[in-house]
């Protein structure tokens, strides 16, 4: 393992028009480990994801990913970080097994068609693989999204609120496939409001917040989310 | 987790994508050609009309003054010269809301990510839309060029104008597009745009005011053209190398402003592309956040909504400001200040003042929860979304007919009457503003211009039927040159009729059964 960590943010500060969404935020992340980003809707969870992207630039503080500053144009780092935001776009024409098999193909796998077939075997579209995506149901959609985040090698896996749309069995299906990627070493960042998916995945937590952002005990940070005050 | 794999180039992926969805598509080579056929007609038939309507207006133009006129003129040729200084400003101002460089949803989701060479894949896009400006431009200067009333328009200057449209447009987008990559802010582009549209008028009217003539406007050189086409193709190759620095987010933003503009423009949703091409460049945050001390009731709480909505938006103003400085720019001009061209200017320019002032009707009938939020009827929120157009449009009016009565006297006259039309600007802006969308899923027509749902006709042409029916008062007036009471008095009963056609909402249809 590496000793260089997957994520470094040191008093990052995120924000749009010039104004800050939410305080400085400082972590690091390690491979083998999961990081879990807490906090109410609109905290600034999904900034500091796309922060770690490359798709905002921060305002303020550092941050590195892989040891160098993020550059997302860099083929190389397209190449080791696999992100499943809240994207619901697809392409019209193209079925379920062909927007995975586009996937792994785009990453050069050697056996796309293996890893396409379990991948729609684990995340239950099977039955679905040649129906067009205006066919499904967005929960359908969405676990589309996330079999695609692990259609392709991966070093870091960024997950925007992984758990929307799914029903129980599918967040519990999740996990599991979270877990076993941090024990063959990859590293994750999720933002979640699902504090079992959190307790289940999550070796660290932040609570990302307007006055402060605070490294929490995932026990905590799963207390922090039950007592969310409904918005 | 990730070794050392055979990637794909971009190129490969955009074709497989490309290859896969054309295996499952239903459109043969029929459909294609048909479609072909169908653009290649409406293109053929729009260009047709435009020749017939500029060769009718050059033949109807009087010569020039043989000696200088006394007072402020613009010659004809200088301002045609200042149209295609606005066309450039246009451009400018499009380039920059639609990226020039952008991929829609599902490329930027699947295709972005992925480690592959973006040259590849955005190469087709790149050239898109400097190719389609470039077309554009080229039938538009030739057209302009051909309404200028010179001794000839041989075809050898027709063919040179449209050659340094196309080239000039072209050069114009692909720089933009250099200009993104090298981290150029889209919105800055698009002010710049903003600045040379509304320079316009202002340059017409210090021209005529400082007498800068231009007395025609030359043919561009041969040497000239290939300069730009040398231009055009290092800007191209420019742009090209420097596609991979162009930051995903960027083309997210771009991609679906142009997705958003081009489905409002398939589906004649013509509301719906003025949000696509405003909201992309508008500031995401306020400095500062209005109070609305002044409110005191849910009327006043609409209007306030209004108002806000307006001064908010810089370009809005700007295209009323505009706006109001065509009818005296047209005065000003000695071969146009006739009624016979004033009264279509009037028409459109107030036309275009009368949109800028129903930004927040037209919000309010794309989220319909905006009107319900007061208590107040349907019939009162359409009432009271008029205030606003209809003040604008009095500042309008007074500015717009001052011009007017430059050209045929009597100024209390036609300001009375510029004051008594404005509320069948207000009346048709809230009628437009409202206007029931396109229906696409009923039956459709088959038309030279391809197939279009039954009534689309009357759904686009509510707005301007009002203008047209409510100013014929205003209009006799313009081209008889004098305003009579009787004339006044039609004007008070056709504003009349038209704010209550605005205010008008139509019963819903009760379903049999």
């Amino acid at each position: 393992m590496s000793a260089t960590p997957v994520i470094r943010a040191a008093d990052l500060v995120l924000g749009y028009g010039g104004e800050p969404v939410c305080a400085p935020v400082s972590f690091t992340l390690r491979a083998g480990r999961a990081l879990g980003l807490v906090g109410p809707n609109g905290s600034g969870k999904s900034t500091v994801l796309r922060a770690v992207l490359g798709l905002i630039e921060p305002a303020g503080g550092s941050l590195r990913v892989l040891g160098r500053e993020v550059d997302e144009r860099e083929q190389s780092f397209r190449a080791q970080v696999s992100s499943v935001l809240d994207d619901d776009a697809y392409f019209p024409a193209l079925t379920v097994a062909e927007h995975l098999m586009l996937t792994a193909r785009g990453h050069g796998l050697t056996h796309p068609d293996d890893v396409v077939a379990g991948l729609l075997e684990d995340f239950g579209l099977t039955d679905h693989a040649s129906v067009l995506p205006v066919a499904l149901s967005s929960g359908q959609r969405r676990r589309l999204l996330l079999a695609a985040g692990f259609a392709r090698p991966r070093v870091l896996l960024v997950l925007d609120e992984p758990e929307q749309r799914l029903d129980q069995g599918m967040r519990a299906v999740l996990a599991d496939r979270l877990r076993a990627e941090t024990a063959a070493g990859g590293a994750i960042l999720l933002a979640t409001h699902d504090p079992e998916l959190l307790e289940a995945v999550a070796t660290d937590a932040v609570l990302v917040g307007d006055d402060k952002s605070v490294r929490l005990r995932v026990a905590d940070a799963a207390r922090a989310i039950r007592a969310e005050p409904a918005r | 987790m990730t070794s050392d794999l055979q990637v794909p180039s971009g190129r490969e992926v955009r074709r497989f994508t490309t290859a896969t969805a054309r295996r499952r598509g239903d459109a043969g080579i029929g459909t294609l050609l048909g479609d072909v056929y169908y653009a290649f007609v409406t293109a053929a038939i729009g260009i047709g009309v435009a020749l017939g309507v500029v060769n009718t207006m050059r033949e109807a133009l009087p010569p020039p003054p043989a000696v200088p006129v006394a007072g402020p003129d613009l010659s004809v040729p200088s301002l045609a010269a200042l149209v295609a200084l606005g066309f450039v400003g246009v451009l400018l101002s499009l380039a920059g809301r639609l990226g020039p460089v952008g991929v829609g949803g599902a490329e930027a989701t699947w295709w972005l990510s992925l480690p592959v060479d973006r040259r590849g894949l955005l190469r087709p896009v790149a050239i898109r839309l400097p190719l389609l400006a470039g077309a554009v431009s080229a039938v538009l200067l030739a057209l302009l060029d051909q309404g200028l009333p010179a001794q000839a328009h041989p075809l050898g200057r027709a063919l040179k104008v449209a050659v340094l449209g196309g080239l000039g447009a072209a050069t114009l987008v692909l720089l933009a597009g250099v200009g993104q990559s090298l981290g150029a802010v889209r919105r800055r582009i698009a002010t710049a745009g903003n600045i040379l549209i509304g320079l316009v008028p202002v340059l017409a009217l210090v021209g005529a005011l400082a007498g800068w003539r231009l007395e025609t406007v030359p043919a561009p050189a041969p040497a000239l053209l290939v300069v730009i086409a040398f231009v055009v193709v290092g800007a191209a190759v420019a742009l090209d190398r420097r596609l991979v620095r162009i930051p995903a987010r960027d083309l997210r933003d771009s991609g679906s402003v142009a997705s958003q503009a081009v489905g409002a423009v398939v589906s004649l949703d013509s509301r719906e592309l003025g949000r696509a091409l405003t909201d992309g460049a508008a500031p995401t945050r306020r400095r500062r956040a209005s109070r609305f001390g002044w409110v005191r009731s849910a009327d006043t709480a609409l209007v306030a909504a209004d108002l806000a909505v307006l001064r908010r938006s810089p370009r809005h103003m700007v295209q009323v400001v505009g706006a109001a400085c065509v009818p005296a720019v047209v005065v000003g001009v000695h071969q146009l200040a006739r009624p016979g061209v004033l009264a279509p200017v009037l028409i459109v320019a107030g036309y275009v003042a009368m949109v800028a002032t129903a930004e927040g009707a037209r919000r309010a009938e794309m989220a319909p929860v905006l009107d319900r939020l007061l208590p107040l009827s349907a019939k009162r929120v359409r009432v009271l979304r008029m205030i606003v157009p209809g003040a604008v449009m009095v500042v309008w009016s007074l500015a717009a007919f001052a011009s007017v009565a430059r050209l045929q006297g009597d100024l209390a006259g036609w300001l009375v009457l510029g004051v008594l039309s404005a509320p069948v600007w207000a009346g048709a802006a809230v009628r437009s503003a409202y206007r029931p969308s396109p229906d696409w899923s009923g039956p459709l027509v088959s038309t030279p211009a391809g197939a279009l749902p039954v009534g689309i006709g009357s759904v686009l042409a509510r707005g301007p039927d009002v203008v047209v029916l409510g100013l014929v008062p205003m209009l006799v007036a313009v081209v008889l040159g004098f305003v009579t009471t009787p004339v006044l008095l039609a004007q008070v009963a056709t504003s009349a009729i038209v704010l209550a056609v605005g205010a008008h909402i139509q019963a819903p249809r009760k379903v049999s059964g």
